[in-house]
């Protein structure tokens, strides 16, 4: 049983590490809580000498879940200023212009 | 002008006011659109809808412009650049000409609608990536309307007599097809409106018999209920799943 939760902990956590780094924004919470969730169960299940791995897995998966609150906090979305979108706006509406002159 | 028909004018004025908006140009409605991803509703794009008056040598219309464009963020993975564009009558909001020119992963698809003059019939023009462009005629009936046309068009409808569970009807051409449109009333909610606070609005349910809607009062709309009629948030589940749209931003009301 100690070996499933550090296995599924690192699943997760490294799961977690995919998705911050992805746009995927909140959603990333659900495997690094998962993550957490399963290195608490694993060092709980440990004797002493073997608490070293999944404490490390529990360390790693709060500094993702700090990196994603971060991002999901202070990252303002925004959209890029797209000189060629612009330029297709307005050489879409001067195309336009010309075929309501004909109609 | 005498007294009488000062108050009769004024009368007349508030009414159509009370009824529906009337779409002024350069009114500029920011959005921000999620799309679900398990479960959970992720920001994916901006959405602008822009109107602006436009003027040939012998008539004026109104240009009522969609963009929709992914957060910096997205345009890495999955970037979208979509114009939607209608050229109408400034009052009555009958369309003339519709663009679309959408660039989605790669995926592109450029389309042109031409009514004609009776409104009976559409020029229709498509061009898919790597496919031969065509061109084909389709009837329509009167009062046809294209996709961007019909959100402006909703604003107008005085829906403040439309009692709970009552439903208007439509027509709308999409996908070189006449589709028919039931718009349904639910009552009235509060929502969030950006800029603009909280906003009573009507909930409206959008219903057709196709296949790009899913669900029963799965894609609703909610209008305020002001003389402005802004859209203030959009609610849709379609086959590739279920979105938000919800108002950010919003200028020269």
């Amino acid at each position: 049983m100690r070996k499933l939760f550090n296995i599924l902990a690192v699943v997760f956590a490294a799961l977690g590490l995919v998705f911050a780094i992805l746009p995927m924004g909140s959603i990333a919470f659900l495997p690094i809580i998962l993550a957490i969730i399963l290195a608490l169960l694993a060092m709980w299940k440990s004797n002493d000498s073997q608490k070293k791995f999944p404490k490390w897995v529990l360390i790693i998966s709060m500094a993702i879940l700090l990196l994603v609150t971060v991002k999901v906090v202070f990252v303002k979305d925004k959209v890029v200023v797209d000189e060629q979108f612009m330029q297709e706006n307005v050489d879409s509406k001067s195309e336009a212009q010309q075929e309501l002159e004909g109609l | 002008m005498s007294l009488k028909k000062t108050v009769i004018t004024f009368i007349l004025l508030a009414g159509i006011q009370l009824a529906g908006a009337q779409i002024r140009p350069n009114e500029t409605l920011v959005y921000n659109g999620s799309y679900q991803l398990s479960g959970m509703m992720t920001s994916l794009a901006q959405i602008t809808m822009k109107t602006e008056p436009i003027k040939t040598s012998s008539k004026s219309y109104l240009r009522l412009c969609v963009q929709v464009a992914t957060y910096t963020k997205w345009d890495s993975f999955f970037k979208i650049r979509d114009l939607y564009e209608s050229y109408v009558h400034p009052y009555s909001l009958k369309p003339t000409l519709f663009k679309r020119n959408v660039y989605e992963g790669g995926y592109t698809k450029q389309e042109k609608y031409t009514f004609n003059a009776a409104g009976s019939q559409v020029s229709a023009y498509s061009k898919r990536r790597d496919k031969p462009a065509e061109t084909e005629n389709v009837n329509i009936s009167a009062n046809t309307f294209d996709a961007v046309t019909l959100m402006y068009k909703l604003r107008t409808v005085d829906l403040s007599k439309m009692a709970k569970g009552q439903s208007l009807r439509f027509s709308l051409i999409f996908d070189k097809k006449e589709h028919f449109i039931w718009i349904k009333m639910m009552g009235k909610e509060t929502v969030s409106a950006g800029n603009l606070g909280k906003k009573e609005c009507y909930k409206l349910s959008i219903s057709a018999k196709t296949d790009k809607l899913r669900g029963v009062d799965k894609n609703l709309v909610w209008l305020s209920t002001d003389a402005k009629r802004i859209p203030c948030m959009m609610k849709f589940s379609i086959p590739v799943g279920i979105g938000q749209v919800t108002l950010s931003k919003a200028t020269g009301i």
